[in-house]
């Protein structure tokens, strides 16, 4: 089945609707969004109206443009327009509309081209929303929803649920095995397999306390710090967190943004309430200042409070930003409009983005609610006076350490000042040793010729010189080479004043630096303005704008913003902006937090884009229960943890996810959840699991990101480059001590650069501004990396070395079961049992025969053949690692 | 019943709408997708073009990054020679100011009129010349964004921002793929480096994975991850890979209905194919010495280019929908030293690209391979001068950026053969006539598959995006056959 076949099925379920539909065609419902989507831009829309036409009303259809009316009520074969389109002459140059479309908007004038109201008077004074429009769903303030009755659900999640299946005669499955409970929820919570001892453990005490055991077991996941790395990854996607510039080729690294990255583990795992982690991350420089709290603040607390509140601001810095490399206006303008996706997707769940060049072409999103939004940010990008990446870090030092260090680097200097001298002197003893090689009577001129600045010599001075090469050649670089001839010792003598000064300069205080997005205090006739610009173009700046959130929200609650507070020295817009969007009443951000929780519990969001909640997005599939669970979540104190409590509660997220024919067919999709899913696990979720049953992975936490680098073979691994400054491959090896068995989410994302692992396993590269959903692909290429990938042999190594050291005297079956527990958790049957000592049996054989190394990814080798039972227990071993049962959670 | 692995085995000589619609009663296609919806899962399975008049199958693009310069190779002009030496009479669009010069310099090598329709060759490219009777000479491309890194992307992905799906991707997302073994878009590259831009000269942009470019590279091994580490060679493997499927055969038989599962098993059974049938489409040394030779294979200087075309025949024989070759980095830069720079880069490609076109057409794979000669832009009419030679010196100096007007020929897959389209002005400097800008282009590549733009869309952001964007693309049907 493809893309386009699909596309006939739905028009096929729209005609359906529209057929059976008792209510009249209106041009508001059925109409204007056609036109909207595919006239406005020319008839209507930025004063545009080609042939004097304007499509936006059904009166100015009426009136028509230069060739006479558009539409006859009633009359469609005589209608202008209805014959324009069926001809495919309008949309000019481009293909003909769809023919329900067509269909749709001549049926509308048969049946007398009708309005649902009266039309406005106007369309100048204020951004025009029909009734449809501000009646859309997610704009709609959190409905009051009560539970249905808790009859035979005990859990208000099962409640809605139920409710739903029951209506298809559908009903939840049963409850998954302790086993398929255990790695779920441990994959879910923290992104890691769960022990043999841990997995034996929770069946044990399940058979004893169901429900305390499922009790101390969530609370054991939710408490663990593995639980901010798994949640962490997710939200970093939405941040789109990566640790270079992007946007050109040489893809700058960002040096500090890792800070962003552990601000956001520690968060999570703090179960910092959502809104304030929303606030913070909006505007933490305006909340520092709000605090009392900056650099120079007395006491530690108060600084790692200012530095944990700045670092925040990093969500803000994650866009691509070119201008490191290409500081231009347009490479300006797309960093701010990647972050302004960044802050849509994150917190409205809208694609605000695509209405920077024209009113969005579906949702009542106006062009001016792009640049309103974007006037929020404006003071702090201030585009105007841009400042480049590194030149947006902020400082953590205080004064007294900046006064410390400007101290030391005096200290140093005087140091520095001296070794020159020194070298100068010497450089004077090797001149005169060298003279006495010359001529007696040249040596003063050539003396002169040499103590003349190169620039000022005059012609006769230089061809001289050319006659001396090694006077000629003398310099501060070339002196040691004269150490050799005159067996001095001066630079030696020079490179200890050089350690002398770096000696000194160790003791400066660290710089911490903080990738930061700030505003200089400015008073607020100083504020940069906004403009609209026209169709995008930076270059054209229409009118200016003021800080707003969306307008079709005005109906029922204040969409102005400030343009500046009095209670912060910025323009404490930002402030304002993350204020209206927690205020708990906000008619998106809970909806959407909620509904990314739920996706990655479930596989799918109770609203299917995540990052649309729009026109084209899907409706939510219960929508009662996601406002319902919006609103435990504002009640909750906006508490994550108390969020996950909530759904993994539930018998919707414990059942089993076994597909059944009846299910299949009434409910293909599991829309309604009458089962769990099956999920794949994600790229870095599987690149830590095979750390983690290898018995190798790390447990150290935070701080730089472990480099990634280019192969010989052009693969990207994880390593230390070692490539000469032409790129060209050396061939050394840096070991990384450990550091390569840290965490995935630890790893270095330089975006021109993803790990080949991550790559394949659909981990986004963050070319693109942010991941708002992951796609999921089943590709060839992914089976050669487990199959033939070195890295895997390695991973399989390790694991088979595992397995030696703990099953030393055991027989080859319970080495089996061993890995057969570490690998699933689970024993093996008793057909397996066999199976794979069948296999394990004819390796080892094979490899008696035929002897082998162990392989190595990067660095050294050992020439020596491994132990037989090793390689054929790696066989075992990479099979297991290699199979489905590995990759996929019940 | 019939499994899903039994279709797929029995082939895609069933035709590709049975096959997918066995699949699809089976219920063991992929899932849909749906419009602005959650994941979505995506496949390589074949499509059928749906305007029916696609002769396409395939396409080969042999890509000249750095502008080949279509003044000395292709459009003759000699009122250039007339003017040699002195003051370009009019104004030129420089990219490089710093070496800027008004000089005209006519071009230095010979043309003259081949086959029966007396195309214009230069000396430079005496085997292209060869193939007049077969190609159409497009003389009037126009990308217009005047430097290379935005001039790439004009051609490969129709916009000048980096970052979204290349031709290729789009035409394996729409029509997926013949061969069941190989991937279906492959990029050759270049032993002495990526052309400019890099990866993103066959990235799959924000399409899914699974029509992202596959590299061969250069040198072996030409795959990655296609040959089994040491230890895991031979029988090793093959033991492996039978276990590993049993295993996942059990877990598969006791949760009915996952259909990811199974084509996850049967990804794996491609991956174990690929790796002897890539191995075989590589291997060129099972082709005869006078084929070898053809393409220039027994030769130093073709040997690399040589060979990547003959790889590139073998694997559209083999059923890959769309494979690039790439020249190395700036190989047709030649803002110096074109005297001797431009000869070189054109003896490393014309017996090979020519050979590629008569080997397709003694085949009879031309008539639905489309090739493609021609890089992203061409070059100037006056002389650069960045070494500040002497006047009259033209050793060192060469011509700068031009993609106000440019060459590029098309063979095969429903294109002319024998015909010249379109015409620059009297100086090379801009199309003038007919012209054909990056987006028309590419609305007539997708027309001769049996595509249509604005049906070969994904919808990304809440919009359907597409390849072409620019609303005024046109199909041109002067270069249809």
């Amino acid at each position: 089945m493809n893309h386009r076949s699909l596309a006939g099925l739905l028009f096929f379920a729209t005609v359906t609707f529209t057929a059976t539909a008792e209510e009249p065609l209106t041009f508001e419902r059925d109409v204007r969004p056609i036109l909207k989507t595919h006239c406005f831009h020319c008839h209507g829309e930025d004063g545009e109206t080609k042939g004097t036409l304007d499509v936006r009303l059904q009166r100015f259809l009426l009136k028509g443009g230069n060739e006479g009316p558009a539409i006859i009520p009633g009359k469609p074969e005589e209608s202008l327009l209805v014959k324009m389109l069926r001809e495919g002459e309008m949309p000019k140059e481009k293909g003909k509309l769809p023919d329900k479309d067509i269909a749709t908007i001549a049926a509308w004038v048969e049946a007398g081209a009708v309005t649902a109201r009266p039309e406005p008077e106007s369309l100048e004074d204020a951004p025009l929303f029909t009734e449809e429009e501000q009646s859309w769903w997610s704009f709609q303030p959190l409905a009051n929803v009560t539970v249905p009755a808790l009859t035979e659900s005990k859990h208000p999640i099962d409640a809605f649920i139920s409710r739903k299946l029951k209506e298809k005669s559908l009903s939840h499955s049963p409850r998954a095995d302790s086993l398929t409970v255990i790695r779920r929820a441990a994959f879910d919570l923290t992104g890691l397999p769960p022990t043999p001892e841990e997995v034996d453990a929770f069946a044990a005490n399940s058979q004893k306390d169901p429900s305390g055991a499922y009790q101390a077991l969530i609370d054991r996941l939710l408490a663990s710090p593995a639980y901010g790395e798994r949640w962490g990854r997710h939200w970093l996607d939405v941040a789109g967190y990566a640790d270079s510039d992007g946007v050109t080729e040489k893809d700058l690294e960002r040096k500090h943004a890792w800070k962003y990255r552990d601000y956001v583990i520690q968060s999570l795992n703090s179960d910092k309430p959502f809104d304030e982690f929303v606030r913070e991350q909006l505007a933490g420089d305006e909340i520092a200042s709000l605090e009392g709290v900056h650099a120079n603040s007395g006491s530690e607390v108060e600084r790692a409070r200012y530095a944990e509140l700045l670092t925040a601001t990093g969500f803000l810095r994650m866009a691509p930003d070119g201008t490191g490399a290409k500081n231009d206006l347009l490479t300006r303008n797309a960093s701010i409009t990647d972050t302004m996706k960044i802050v849509s997707t994150a917190f409205y769940g809208m694609t605000i983005q695509c209405a920077e060049c024209h009113d969005h072409r579906y949702d009542p999103i106006t062009q001016a609610d792009f640049y309103e939004l974007r006037s929020v940010f404006q003071p702090g990008f201030n585009p105007v006076k841009w400042k480049n990446p590194n030149s947006r870090l902020v400082s953590l030092q205080t004064t007294e350490e900046k006064a410390k260090a400007a101290a030391i680097d005096a200290e140093a200097k005087v140091v520095e000042a001296a070794r020159l001298e020194r070298q100068k002197g010497f450089i004077q003893i090797v001149l005169e040793k060298e003279l006495l090689k010359s001529d007696e009577s040249e040596r003063a001129a050539i003396r002169t010729a040499y103590n003349t600045v190169v620039k000022e010599r005059t012609p006769e001075q230089v061809t001289l010189l050319k006659g001396h090469p090694t006077i000629n050649k003398l310099t501060a670089s070339t002196l040691y080479l004269y150490d050799q001839t005159y067996k001095t010792k001066y630079n030696e003598e020079l490179k200890a004043m050089t350690a002398e000064a770096a000696k000194i300069r160790e003791k400066k205080p660290k710089n911490e630096l903080v990738q930061a997005f700030t505003e200089a205090p400015m008073k607020p006739e100083a504020i940069p303005a906004t403009f609209l610009f026209h169709r995008g173009d930076p270059e054209s700046p229409k009118g200016k704008v003021t800080p707003s959130d969306l307008d079709v929200l005005s109906g029922w609650r204040e969409t102005k913003l400030p343009e500046s507070l009095d209670t912060v020295p910025t323009s404490g817009r930002r402030l304002a902006l993350g204020k209206v969007l927690t205020d708990g009443t906000h008619p998106l951000l809970a909806r959407v937090m909620v509904n990314r929780v739920w996706m990655h519990h479930f596989g799918t969001g109770l609203v299917k884009s995540v990052a649309d909640f729009g026109f084209l997005g899907e409706k939510p599939s219960h929508p009662e229960l996601l406002d319902w669970l919006a609103q435990e979540f504002v009640a909750n104190g906006w508490s994550l943890k108390a969020l996950h409590r909530l759904i993994l509660s539930s018998d919707t997220w414990q059942q089993q996810s076994q597909r059944d024919d009846v299910r299949d067919t009434i409910d293909p999709d599991n829309r309604l959840l009458s089962r769990q899913s099956k999920r794949r696990l994600e790229a870095e979720t599987l690149r830590d699991s095979l750390l983690a049953v290898s018995g190798k992975l790390s447990s150290s936490q935070f701080g730089e990101p472990v480099p990634v680098m280019f192969t010989e073979e052009g693969q990207v691994v994880i390593g230390i480059d070692t490539t000469d400054t032409a790129g060209r491959q050396t061939g050394k090896f840096i070991s990384l001590d450990g550091q390569e068995f840290r965490r995935s989410i630890y790893i270095q994302i330089r975006r021109s650069r993803p790990l080949d692992l991550f790559a394949a396993f659909d981990a986004p590269p963050m070319t693109d501004a942010n991941c708002e959903i992951r796609p999921i692909t089943t590709v060839s290429p992914q089976s050669l990396l487990l199959m033939n990938n070195i890295g895997m042999r390695e991973h399989s190594q390790y694991f088979a070395q595992r397995l030696e050291k703990e099953s030393v005297k055991a027989s080859i079956e319970d080495t089996i079961k061993h890995a057969w527990k570490l690998a699933y958790g689970r024993s093996p049957d008793e057909r397996e049992l066999s199976e794979a000592s069948d296999f394990l049996t004819l390796q080892t054989a094979f490899y008696t025969v035929e002897p082998a190394t162990l392989e190595r990814l990067s660095g050294p080798v050992s020439p020596e053949n491994a132990n037989p039972r090793l390689l054929g227990l790696t066989a075992l071993t990479h099979a297991l690692l290699s199979t489905n049962e590995f990759l996929y959670i019940d | 019943m019939v499994t899903r692995r039994e279709i797929l085995e029995r082939g895609y000589g069933l035709g590709a709408i049975a096959v997918a619609s066995l699949l699809k009663e089976q219920g063991l296609l992929a899932n849909p997708q749906v419009a602005g919806s959650g994941p979505q899962h995506f496949d390589l399975l074949p499509k059928p073009p749906t305007h029916g008049f696609g002769k396409a199958k395939a396409m080969i693009s042999m890509f000249m990054q750095g502008g080949p310069s279509h003044i000395d190779m292709f459009d003759p002009k000699p009122e250039l020679n007339r003017l040699d030496g002195q003051d370009f009479p009019g104004e030129v669009k420089y990219d490089d100011a710093a070496g800027a010069s008004s000089e005209v310099m006519g071009s230095p090598w010979a043309f003259s009129k081949h086959g029966e329709s007396g195309m214009d060759f230069s000396e430079l490219v005496p085997n292209m010349a060869g193939i007049a009777d077969d190609i159409t000479m497009i003389r009037s491309m126009h990308t217009g964004v005047n430097n290379h890194g935005q001039s790439i992307n004009a051609l490969h992905n129709g916009s000048a921002l980096t970052g979204r799906p290349t031709l290729g991707s789009w035409l394996t997302y729409g029509l997926g793929a013949e061969n069941k073994n190989l991937p279906a878009y492959v990029a050759l590259t270049d032993p002495r480096g990526l052309p400019v831009l890099g990866v993103d000269n066959f990235t799959n942009g924000w399409l899914p994975s699974v029509y992202q470019g596959t590299v061969i590279r250069p040198k072996e091994p030409r795959i990655l991850n296609l040959d089994p580490p040491k230890s895991l060679k031979g029988d090793a493997q093959r033991r492996y890979l039978d276990f590993v499927e049993r295993l996942n055969r059990d877990h598969a038989d006791q949760r009915p209905g996952e259909t990811e599962l199974e084509a996850r098993i049967q990804s794996f059974e491609l991956a174990a194919r690929m790796q002897v049938a890539a191995k075989d489409a590589l291997d060129i040394n099972q082709e005869s010495e006078a084929t070898l030779r053809m393409y220039g294979v027994d030769k130093k200087e073709t040997n690399d280019f040589g060979s990547r075309c003959l790889i590139a025949r073998r694997l559209v024989e083999r059923g890959v929908r769309f494979v690039s070759i790439f020249t190395g980095n700036q190989t047709w830069d030649n803002h110096s030293s074109i005297l001797t720079s431009l000869p070189a880069a054109c003896r490393y490609v014309d017996q090979p690209a020519a050979a590629l076109v008569m080997d397709l057409k003694q085949r009879g794979l031309l008539d639905s391979t489309v090739v493609h000669w021609g890089g992203e832009m061409g070059r100037l009419p006056v002389i650069q001068n960045r070494s500040g030679a002497k006047k009259g010196d033209r050793k060192k100096v060469g011509r700068d950026h031009n993609t106000y007007g440019f060459s590029m020929w098309v063979a095969g897959g429903g294109f002319k053969g024998g015909h010249i389209h379109g015409a620059t002005d009297e100086f090379g400097h801009h199309a003038v006539e007919d012209v054909v800008n990056h987006y028309d282009y590419h609305a007539t590549l997708l027309h001769l598959f049996g595509l249509k733009s604005e049906e070969l869309t994904f919808k990304r952001n809440g919009t359907d995006q597409s390849l072409v964007q620019n609303d005024e693309a046109r199909v041109v049907e002067g270069l249809l056959a």
